[in-house]
């Protein structure tokens, strides 16, 4: 088990006084497609903002190829090669498509592969080079996900973390959404998944992880957990 | 002594009360019109007055009011205009509370299209507009406020120094008593619910703008009562003088350094600037506005949330019930 | 009272009022991204204008260079003060809301107006230059050369933001950052930093504002909180969140004065003003070109 990519050992975490996350710890390998699944309020979002370092957690470690990173400021994560799509996306709605993904290589070790960068991106998401000049916010639902993936994607990422990308999308665009997810894991994109989509998500991962409301519920090789008759009973309703 | 025994209620109540015993008793044992302590005091309390008008629609509602001047203004000009048509007289209080009511009014109407508005900044902007309208109303408001020259009263009128004094003790009594009431009761919680979350304040079915209205208006009947005293008390009032931003400036920064949305803090604040404010021009008259200043400027660095979160030590505004021993410093 | 004018009285009117509003648009366009950083209303914007212009008065009395260029010498220093005003005062409120940002400000302008009151005495102070007096004329409209100096000027800064905040990285990343902070942040880009560079450049552009004061209007220490107010509510006509709108708000409230200070009379100007304010407030607070929410939910 030498060399986990990242490693969540036994962190706490608050929001102002209220506890979120009890004592969580997993960890992700690389090239592996990593799945964090649970209801909403579970915690996800919490734990991918903390490995961020957007929050810090009041206890325990997190450790990105060996070295820590929790007190780190956010740049410096994304500078050591973690990258974070967050829920809702959150795109620069009156930035153009370009600009958006010129932003995703801000980093300054990034910069110098921009043009690169641009080029990997346009060679996954097509239909976003024949939007370059427009504004992000007038894409539709399903180009402003592929957009938010692709902007991830310039700070060349070992780590990529998606924060429910599936949500409002329609089912044909979650399918393709998955397909590209997969071709990311075969270009040696290391990918940790945070989704209610529970039965699509564990049909890709390699390895779940299953959240309840701030505690690790459940783990397991996603074949494994999908066959699982207790898993399948404690979430049904979170099958879709 | 930490000041932290003040937070026992009988303490603090026996200490309250032998301060309003002193500020009672004072004037009449020393010479009111030669006495500096006489005149501070009725100056602190018009300030506590306006603090804490200030206080209740932008410490416990949540709407930054920058407007201030506007109903001092109001209240100064009806003051002085229907003194001089002989239709009230010296310290007359219906001439006081006709002009707190027109003031209010004057809350009431500006605030149903600005506080409609969810955005808070647009009421600031939109208050500070309106007390700008209004000096400019005045400069141009020809015979009827003489322009810039402004409005000079009978100064034959002044009997003494106690009646300024007492009046405004009682106003100041009234207005903390106004809003320790309003504070305590369902009002009080549906202000700081509507600063907490208006959204979900909203969904809970408390009618919002209402009650927003409620806490300006309030704050600006005490301010125009407090426009309208200090006409009495310097028979001369101008646009320079009436809608001067002071009057806006001074009352936020007291209430801000002693906790806005707090029920004492602002007039913690009150005298504690007042104070800091005189010792400075006693001792460095040129110098002291540049120390106001800097006082300013390291409050808002060191202590953002005003005295008394850092007294009881409490940092957050979170909508509780307080434990009793509380109460006196209770934010909502 | 109301005197309706002829034609050509009327477009000089319209044009100085252009002029006039170019000076109040280069204020606005540091208010608008200041306020777009830091969600406040930086109040000392006028005072750091006068600041500007008693530097620039003192580099013209001491040593006789155009004020234009003793700007420009001056220039870096201010981008620099911006840049550490953030980092040494507002960036630790930042945290604490938006109350303590606003006090910051506030108390700064007290500190400056009468700091300077102090050193450099309450006394009234005028530029003037070889072109102070000088008017270009053509059908029968006159325009003061000097307006047409500070609009040029205007227009310049304003291009040079333009492409600061299109073509440039930085630029780009505090667009992004006024926007969405949270955002930014998980891209890498540091809400410090980010801050620091927006201060600089709204200081830098209320630098270029207060040149353009002390050659247009004889000035005191507190002349500054007119030009902070009138900053404000070309802001609010052109709409938060955007340059050109600050700009073009700038433009709109200059023509708003001049044609109501000739048509209805000088006092009445200020009060059209607000009252457009307000009007704008409460019927359409975004503005013209604004692209700032009103929504806070």
């Amino acid at each position: 088990m030498a060399g986990h990519l990242l490693e969540v050992n036994n962190i706490d975490i608050f929001h102002g006084e209220a506890q979120a996350v009890w004592g969580v710890s997993f960890h992700v390998d690389r090239e592996n497609i990593i799945a964090l699944v649970g209801a909403n309020g579970a915690g996800k979002s919490t734990i991918l903002n903390t490995i961020s370092s957007v929050i810090h957690p009041s206890g325990g470690e997190i450790l990105f190829s060996g070295k820590p990173i929790v007190r780190r400021k956010p740049e410096e994560v994304v500078a050591m090669g973690i990258s974070h799509v967050p829920e809702g996306r959150r795109l620069f709605s009156r930035l153009t498509v370009l600009e958006n993904l010129e932003l995703g290589a801000y980093p300054s070790n990034t910069r110098p592969y921009i043009k690169e960068s641009l080029e990997r991106a346009f060679n996954l998401f097509p239909a976003l080079k024949e939007r370059v000049s427009q504004r992000a916010g007038t894409l539709s639902g399903g180009e402003q996900q592929m957009l938010a993936i692709a902007r991830a994607l310039m700070a060349r990422p070992y780590l990529l973390m998606l924060d429910e990308p599936s949500l409002g999308l329609a089912p044909i665009l979650v399918r393709l959404l998955f397909e590209i997810i997969e071709a990311l894991k075969k270009e040696g994109v290391t990918i940790l998944l945070v989704e209610q989509n529970v039965h699509q998500t564990l049909e890709i991962a390699d390895y779940a992880y299953v959240l309840q409301t701030g505690h690790m519920k459940m783990e397991g090789r996603a074949e494994e957990l999908l066959n699982n008759s207790e898993f399948q009973q404690a979430f049904l309703g979170m099958i879709g | 002594m930490s000041p932290r025994f003040l937070l026992k209620p009988k303490l603090s109540y026996s200490f309250l009360g032998v301060v309003l015993c002193f500020f009672i008793v004072y004037p009449l044992v020393v010479d009111a019109e030669l006495s500096y302590l006489v005149y501070f005091l009725y100056s602190t309390f018009i300030y506590v007055t306006l603090a804490q008008g200030w206080n209740l629609a932008a410490g416990y509602t949540g709407q930054v009011s920058l407007g201030q001047h506007a109903f001092i203004g109001i209240g100064a000009y009806m003051t002085a205009i229907t003194w001089r048509t002989g239709w009230t007289g010296y310290l007359d209080p219906l001439a006081m509370i006709m002009s707190g009511l027109g003031a209010a009014l004057v809350a009431i109407a500006i605030g149903v299209p600005l506080l409609a508005k969810l955005r808070g900044d647009y009421f600031a902007l939109g208050t500070l507009g309106l007390g700008e309208i209004l000096r400019v109303i005045a400069i141009n408001g020809g015979s009827l406020t003489e322009g810039t020259a402004g409005i000079s009263l009978p100064s034959s009128s002044y009997v003494s120094m106690h009646y300024y004094y007492y009046i405004a003790l009682l106003i100041v009594v009234i207005a903390q008593g106004a809003l320790l009431w309003i504070t305590h009761s369902r009002i009080g919680l549906a202000l700081v619910a509507i600063r907490e979350d208006e959204t979900a304040a909203a969904a809970n079915g408390i009618a919002i703008l209402r009650y927003k209205i409620l806490a300006f208006a309030v704050g600006a009947f005490f301010t125009g009562l407090c426009g309208s005293l200090n006409a009495y008390y310097v028979f001369h009032i101008n646009t320079t003088g009436a809608f001067s931003l002071n009057w806006v400036i001074v009352p936020i920064l007291m209430a801000s350094l002693g906790g806005a949305g707090t029920i004492w803090g602002p007039a913690f604040g009150a005298f504690i600037l007042a104070g800091v404010y005189e010792l400075a021009n006693i001792w460095m008259p040129e110098l002291h506005p540049i120390f106001s200043g800097s006082f300013i400027v390291l409050v808002a660095l060191f202590l953002p949330d005003g005295l008394m979160s850092y007294l009881t030590g409490r940092k957050d505004r979170i909508l509780q019930k307080l434990p009793v021993f509380h109460w006196m410093f209770q934010k909502a | 009272m109301f005197g309706f004018p002829s034609f050509s009285i009327f477009l000089q009117m319209f044009l100085n009022g252009i002029l006039l509003g170019c000076m109040y648009g280069v204020a606005a366009i540091g208010l608008s991204l200041i306020f777009g950083c830091m969600e406040i209303v930086f109040i000392a914007q006028g005072a750091v204008m006068i600041l500007a212009a008693y530097c620039v008065y003192w580099i013209v009395v001491l040593s006789s260079i155009d004020p234009l260029f003793g700007f420009l010498l001056i220039l870096p220093i201010f981008i620099a003060f911006g840049w550490a005003m953030y980092m040494g005062l507002f960036r630790w409120v930042a945290k604490a809301g938006k109350n303590p940002s606003l006090l910051l400000a506030f108390g700064l302008m007290v500190l400056f107006e009468n700091l300077m009151s102090v050193v450099w005495s309450p006394d009234v102070r005028t530029v003037k230059t070889w072109y102070s007096t000088a008017t270009l004329s053509f059908a029968e409209i006159n325009l003061s050369v000097t307006r047409l100096i500070v609009a040029a000027v205007a227009l310049i800064a304003t291009s040079l933001v333009f492409l600061f905040l299109k073509k440039t990285m930085m630029g780009k990343a505090v667009r992004a950052a006024s926007e969405d902070m949270h955002a930014a942040s998980i891209l890498g880009i540091s809400p410090v930093g980010v801050s620091a560079v927006t201060f600089a450049v709204g200081i830098a552009l209320a630098g270029v504002a207060g040149t353009a004061v002390c050659i247009t209007y004889p000035f005191d220490p507190f002349f500054g909180l007119t030009f902070s107010l009138k900053a404000l509510v070309a802001v609010a006509f052109g709409g938060l969140g955007s340059v050109a709108g600050a700009l073009l708000g700038g433009v709109i409230l200059g023509v708003l004065e001049s044609l109501s200070s000739y048509m209805i009379g000088a006092g009445w100007a200020d009060a059209v003003s607000y009252a457009a304010f307000l009007i704008v407030l409460i019927f359409r607070p975004e503005g013209i070109l604004g692209t700032v929410s009103t929504e806070k939910v």
